[in-house]
């Protein structure tokens, strides 16, 4: 089986400082990885890396996706061919509402395939029947993307765009930060709805409380831009109850 | 003591010669010369005056200052405005069409009211209103909107103002003289724009009056040519329960100018002012708002969105005045300027003079590019990096033309908009 994300010794660098010191991941489609890491350890770096947003030195290493160097790609080529960023603060955009965004986006996936424009109606028709899902008010259809949304608001939000694109690789950036559980329980009930033997999943957390809701296949501790540690969901348990200081402590 | 300056030598010339020929019908000859004796004292603004320090007044050196309808019939030979050069008309809106400044029945769909002279009311602080006066002098004819209140139904009336003579043969002075009786409601579309010359020079004037408890929305749509410098002052007067609303949009000309005075002399009275400018190339558009607080419980809004692209610069000065006694003002100012080229310029300037107790009065301004985070996170969703900027674009004056309730009218400018701004139209309907 041939890895659908490969990130060989991956090295950025913001400015003069180094980011990310070789980072190293093989990410099968089906699976679920957890990126989980102290505070500045690079995680959410990896996660901005890998959608494409300018600001980042690239100094070693590559990132293949779907056999395709990732780096190559602008990062609307890189969402086409299937990269989705779930973003830890998603933007307010007034002006812009969020139904013809997540049309807009849509359809870009779907040119990107040869396929037809979505019909009006029977897109409203499923994002209705997904924001349902989703626990979110229909009020929402006509809102601009995200204004005056709460934080949970946002991050299901951003659940429901992930579930309109059908992703390949959904990279969740700390969706789980300022969810109350039961937010916390409709987003991941969101993701588990995705979960399928052709699409992977990059969840990045501070905390191992999300993944007793999406369970992950493998859990990897990011310290200092480096994994230092991987195993499968019982690394995150043991993590809970030993902290980040035990892994550190481990890599010094 | 004021030196008269060159300028207005060359005006005070030019007016003896047509003297004879402005009529005293639109404004009286004792007026005229009041007009011309006050600003060969103070001169026209320039750089240096406070509230002008923006605006770009070069043309007026090469400015013939006589109105196109006072020169010999050899240097006003143009051919006939045809009904189908005009903007296309607006259902249920009665047109008054005048050509450089001069009423055109022909290209009307009514007749005007006779025009009678009214007292002059109080207009802005002398200083910025000196292309009031030169208006005055020159003046040749005048939109008189007299709205009664025994109409069931608002008055719908658009004045059309086509300017065809370049401004080196003669100018044109737009004059509106609106008066909406107690109770009464007027909706009015101004409209201004070039036919035949793009490099006409546009001094406009307008005297509104709003009776207690009338209602008046202005459109006042500025469509000019690429060369044009347009000028224009702009005082309303509120009473008591009454409100005006303005729209108030900039496209064309090379060089443009507002100022707007809106005193809230009434009790309850209210008002409104959106604005709203796209510039790009070498254009620069400037505005002055003023709005009056002088009566109690009365409340304001002003609303600025510009974009300056290439080399263009965009200003809007907002500034609101709270006057003794006029207590329980509520006033709101949110005036954003983006910037789209790297060589563009933007100033929004809020300001605010209070001298009362028990306001309310917020403000907010800010000018910038567009933001990087936000542009990324489209792109992260599969937008190009031009749709993403347009739509961003858009989205910004989308507050300001929201607004405009005329669909034709919205229509026209949100074309002319996508031009000016460089959006593909059809992004309108992804908003």
């Amino acid at each position: 089986m041939s890895a659908l994300l490969r990130i060989n010794n991956l090295r950025v660098a913001v400015g003069d400082k180094p980011v990310l010191n070789g980072v190293t991941l093989d990410v099968n489609p089906g699976e679920v990885h957890a990126i989980m890491g102290p505070n500045g350890s690079g995680k959410s770096t990896l996660a901005h890396v890998l959608a494409g947003r300018p600001g980042y030195t690239l100094t070693d290493g590559s990132v293949s996706f779907l056999g395709r160097d990732l780096f190559a790609l602008a990062p609307e080529a890189r969402a086409r061919a299937g990269v989705f960023l779930g973003f830890q603060y998603p933007v307010e955009i007034p002006g812009v509402n969020n139904v013809y965004l997540l049309k807009a986006a849509l359809n870009a996936v779907r040119k990107e395939h040869g396929l037809p424009e979505v019909d009006a109606f029977e897109f409203l028709g499923v994002v209705r029947e997904k924001m349902k899902f989703m626990r979110m008010d229909e009020s929402f259809l006509g809102r601009a993307v995200n204004e005056g949304f709460s934080g949970g608001e946002k991050k299901r939000n951003e659940i429901l765009q992930m579930l309109i694109l059908e992703p390949k690789l959904a990279i969740l950036d700390e969706t789980d930060s300022g969810l109350d559980i039961d937010a916390l329980k409709i987003v991941a009930q969101g993701v588990n709805s995705l979960r399928s033997p052709e699409r992977s999943f990059l969840v990045v957390t501070h905390y191992q409380r999300m993944l007793d809701y999406i369970v992950p296949d493998f859990v990897h501790v990011l310290v200092n831009g480096r994994i230092v540690k991987s195993g499968d969901r019982t690394l995150a348990l043991e993590l809970e109850r030993r902290g980040y200081e035990w892994v550190s402590d481990a890599a010094a | 003591m004021p030196m008269s300056t060159p300028l207005s030598a060359r005006i005070a010339e030019e007016y003896a010669a047509a003297a004879a020929a402005l009529p005293a019908g639109v404004v009286s000859a004792e007026r005229r010369r009041a007009a011309l004796q006050a600003l060969g004292l103070q001169g026209l603004p320039g750089p240096r005056d406070e509230n002008w320090k923006y605006a770009n007044l070069r043309a007026l050196e090469r400015v013939r200052f006589a109105p196109a309808g006072t020169l010999a019939p050899s240097d006003a030979a143009l051919p006939a405005v045809s009904a189908a050069e005009l903007p296309a008309a607006l259902k249920g809106y009665i047109r008054y069409t005048f050509v450089d400044g001069v009423f055109a029945a022909a290209l009307s769909s009514a007749r005007l009211v006779a025009a009678p002279e009214h007292e002059s009311q109080e207009r802005l602080p002398a200083s910025d209103a000196r292309f009031a006066l030169l208006n005055d002098a020159f003046a040749n004819d005048a939109a008189v909107l007299r709205i009664g209140t025994g109409n069931a139904r608002p008055s719908c009336i658009e004045v059309l103002f086509v300017a065809r003579t370049a401004a080196a043969k003669a100018a044109s002075y737009p004059r509106l003289d609106v008066r909406v009786a107690s109770d009464a409601c007027l909706t009015l579309v101004e409209r201004h724009v070039s036919l035949t010359s793009d490099a006409n020079f546009v001094n406009v004037a307008g005297e509104i009056d709003i009776g207690r408890g009338a209602t008046m929305t202005h459109y006042r749509v500025q469509q000019m040519g690429t060369r044009a410098t347009w000028i224009d002052t702009l005082s309303a007067t509120v009473a008591q329960d009454a409100s005006y609303q303005q729209h108030l949009v900039h496209l064309g000309a090379l060089s443009a100018r507002s100022t707007v005075h809106v005193r809230l002399a009434g009790a309850r009275s209210a008002a409104r002012l959106h604005a709203l400018s796209a510039a790009k190339q070498h254009q620069v558009h400037d505005a002055y708002a003023l709005i009056e607080h002088a009566a109690p419980h009365a409340t304001s809004e002003q609303i600025f969105r510009g974009i300056a692209a290439e080399r263009a610069r965009v200003a809007f000065n907002g500034k609101v005045t709270v006057r003794a006694g006029a207590h329980g003002t509520d006033s709101r100012q949110s005036l954003r300027g983006l910037l789209a080229g790297p060589e563009a310029e933007i100033d929004v300037r809020p300001q605010l003079e209070i001298h009362t107790d028990d306001v309310r009065c917020s403000h907010g301004a800010t000018a910038g590019k567009l933001d990087d985070a936000v542009l990324f996170y489209l792109l992260s969703r599969g937008l190009e990096p031009d749709t993403a900027q347009q739509l961003l674009k858009w989205a910004f004056l989308a507050d300001v033309v929201g607004k405009i309730e005329i669909p034709e009218l919205k229509r026209s400018i949100e074309l002319a908009l996508a031009g000016s701004i460089d959006v593909a139209a059809d992004l309108k309907d992804l908003l």
